[in-house]
């Protein structure tokens, strides 16, 4: 039996449905991110498994026990708010140490426990301080290290890096990735941002309008995204995607038709053939970083809109016939806005979706 | 950056409004110390030898001495009792949805929109019946519906701006509703339970109307004694501004004693 189980949870408010039916399970020692936009219900339902928020319709097991209605503090979680939430009248060893107070430890195990988590964290000096004395990154850590102490079965995180600044936020991350390796707990980890999905993950859950778009790990994700909006999520810069219309169906390859094709049309392979017929209309998905300029065999006959110099890349920004489609390349080429561009890919990194956005 | 005009400006206004709140007090304690001819004297004394005769006189009257135990014990008592059962009433309503709620809040305030004169009859006729006349309880009980909907309004308000995140938190840690309730909020909200004890404290202390209606001999209180000196064919004002004084000098502590706590930004530093 996996170690944390969703069956098809579901909550509304009033008539409103947030969560329409999830089902989901992790392994023990499993790093899981809950990742959609704003609204999406990832937030909701990491607060249904923590207990603060009632689950409305479904069940929710932890390590084989059914904790539906369980009170937060029976569930063995420990949960690291975006808002950090720590006690702002405790200094950094109260802050960590609550919970085992409130747990009746006994207080040289406290100090054990408070010691080990703060030398992990870096947080030894800072421990007799109060929350408003220290800066974002040492209350994250110290939101961390509230967590730790307590040796929950789960750790449950909600956007904790969205309040630090970007350089902070990356070694954050670094960090968060290490003590999952060192502690090896489970973890449930929420976030909007997909390169925190990517990195952190074991296995990403991709949410929209409380409904699971898919599960999978990051690299199937990558390659083999369900639908548009998996596709277009997971990446940065997102994914182009072009309307095309089926001209032909033959064995194991389409013809389709764009304006910004070279030629008009575009041969695809694919073993979906029979899903479609001539006269449909697909949706041709391409990562930006899998575009190349100047190819031997181009593609797509684009006009240069303008270059986003990033240093050690370029991000091309082009248009033709109302598609806008990004590029993403090494070094700095030598183009300038108005430029005509004759862009190629690898037919294996071409995504083909249906008309209702569906992989094929 | 202000001018340094602004700032002088600035400076004068406030100069002039602490003048103008502190001279009655100035009166007040300045006259205490003067023989009555002093006080009466016009233009008026600036420069005088002080008399302690007042003072004398007033501790010397075990009515002042009396009054002044029995605001105490009647100002403390309510205080107390009024911060003890407002605060865990400010919680449920800051931080729980329940049938009743908006309108439980409703009769909290408008407690406060009652004229007391108007409830003066009914509250004295009750209170004979129920043989309280002249007793601590009867004021004390009477002022508890005046002050616990200030400390319940006050307190609220200070419970609300705490961030919900950090009950969850502490749900989660394990903490019940009460260990939330003495851990996480009381030491939180404490400027707001300061102000509203203050209110609580001076309210009761001053308070003269129902004092007089409710009390005769044995529990007056130091405003009704104060004002008993007015009666008769002279006004001793000396008498009446040593006791004024020493009618004042228990708020005054007693505010400076709560005020340490009604520092602001004690939440600083919870949440981003």
């Amino acid at each position: 039996m996996s170690f944390l189980q969703l069956d098809t949870i579901k909550k509304t408010y009033g008539d409103v449905s947030v969560i329409k039916g999830v089902s989901f399970a992790a392994a023990k020692g499993e790093f899981v991110v809950f990742v959609g936009p704003s609204g999406c219900g990832k937030s909701t339902l990491l607060r249904m498994i923590a207990g603060l928020e009632d689950v409305t319709e479904g069940h929710l097991y932890i390590d084989g026990k059914d904790v539906t209605y369980e009170e937060p503090a029976k569930r063995e979680l420990s949960m690291v708010f975006q808002s950090y939430a720590l006690y702002p009248h405790m200094s950094v060893f109260e802050n960590m140490a609550f919970g085992l107070r409130m747990a009746k430890v006994p207080e040289a195990e406290i100090k054990t426990r408070v010691t080990e988590a703060a030398r992990i964290l870096h947080l030894e000096p800072l421990l007799d301080r109060k929350p408003r004395a220290l800066s974002g990154g040492q209350r994250q850590r110290v939101a961390i290290g509230r967590s730790i102490v307590r040796h929950p079965k789960i750790f449950l995180f909600d956007e904790p890096l969205s309040n630090l600044d970007a350089e902070l936020r990356t070694q954050m991350r670094v960090e968060i990735a290490k003590l999952h390796r060192d502690l090896g707990t489970t973890m449930v980890y929420v976030t909007h941002d997909q390169v925190e999905a990517m990195t952190l993950a074991d296995r990403i859950v991709v949410l929209r309008a409380g409904l699971v778009e898919q599960i999978g790990t990051p690299t199937e994700l990558y390659d083999r995204p369900a639908n548009t909006f998996v596709a277009g999520f997971i990446g940065s810069p997102k994914m182009n995607f072009i309307k095309a219309s089926v001209t032909g169906v033959g064995s194991g390859s389409l013809t389709l038709a764009n304006p910004s094709f070279v030629g008009g049309t575009l041969s695809v392979e694919t073993v979906s053939t029979g899903r479609v017929k001539a006269g449909d209309t697909v949706i041709v998905g391409l990562r930006p970083e899998h575009l190349e300029l100047n190819a031997a065999q181009p593609l797509l006959s684009l006009t240069l809109d303008f270059a986003e110099n990033l240093g050690g890349a370029t991000q091309l920004y082009s248009r033709s016939e109302g598609d806008i489609v990004a590029i993403v390349v090494h070094g700095r080429p030598d183009v300038k806005p108005g430029d005509t561009l004759r862009v190629g890919i690898e037919g294996r990194h071409i995504y083909l979706f249906d008309a209702n956005g569906l992989a094929l | 950056m202000r001018s340094k005009s602004g700032i002088l400006l600035h400076a004068i206004g406030l100069v002039l409004i602490i003048a103008f709140s502190l001279f009655p007090f100035y009166w007040m304690v300045s006259s205490s110390f003067k023989t009555q001819a002093q006080i009466l004297a016009s233009p008026p004394q600036w420069f005088f030898t002080p008399t302690l005769q007042n003072y004398a006189d007033i501790f010397a009257d075990a009515k002042v001495v009396n009054a002044i135990i029995n605001s105490l014990i009647v100002a403390t008592s309510t205080t107390l009792l009024a911060v003890a059962l407002g605060t865990p009433a400010a919680f449920a309503l800051a931080r729980y949805e329940f049938k009743g709620k908006s309108d439980l809040w409703f009769w909290f305030i408008s407690n406060r929109m009652t004229s007391p004169i108007v409830l003066a009859l009914p509250v004295y006729l009750i209170a004979m019946y129920a043989n309280l006349l002249d007793t601590h309880i009867v004021l004390i009980l009477i002022y508890l519906t005046f002050n616990v909907p200030i400390v319940v309004w006050i307190v609220t308000d200070q419970f609300k701006s705490i961030p919900p995140d950090l009950e969850q938190a502490a749900r989660l840690d394990g903490a019940d509703q009460f260990t939330i309730f003495r851990k996480i909020y009381l030491p939180l909200g404490a400027p707001g339970i300061a102000v509203s004890a203050i209110f609580s404290f001076i309210f009761s202390w001053n308070e003269l109307l129902y004092a007089l209606v409710l009390t005769r001999r044995n529990v007056q209180t130091a405003p009704v004694v104060a004002t008993s000196f007015m009666s008769g064919y002279e006004l001793p004002w000396g008498k009446i501004m040593a006791t004024g004084t020493v009618i004042v000098l228990p708020v005054t502590i007693f505010a400076l004693i709560v005020s340490r706590h009604m520092v602001r930004g004690l939440t600083m530093g919870a949440t981003k």
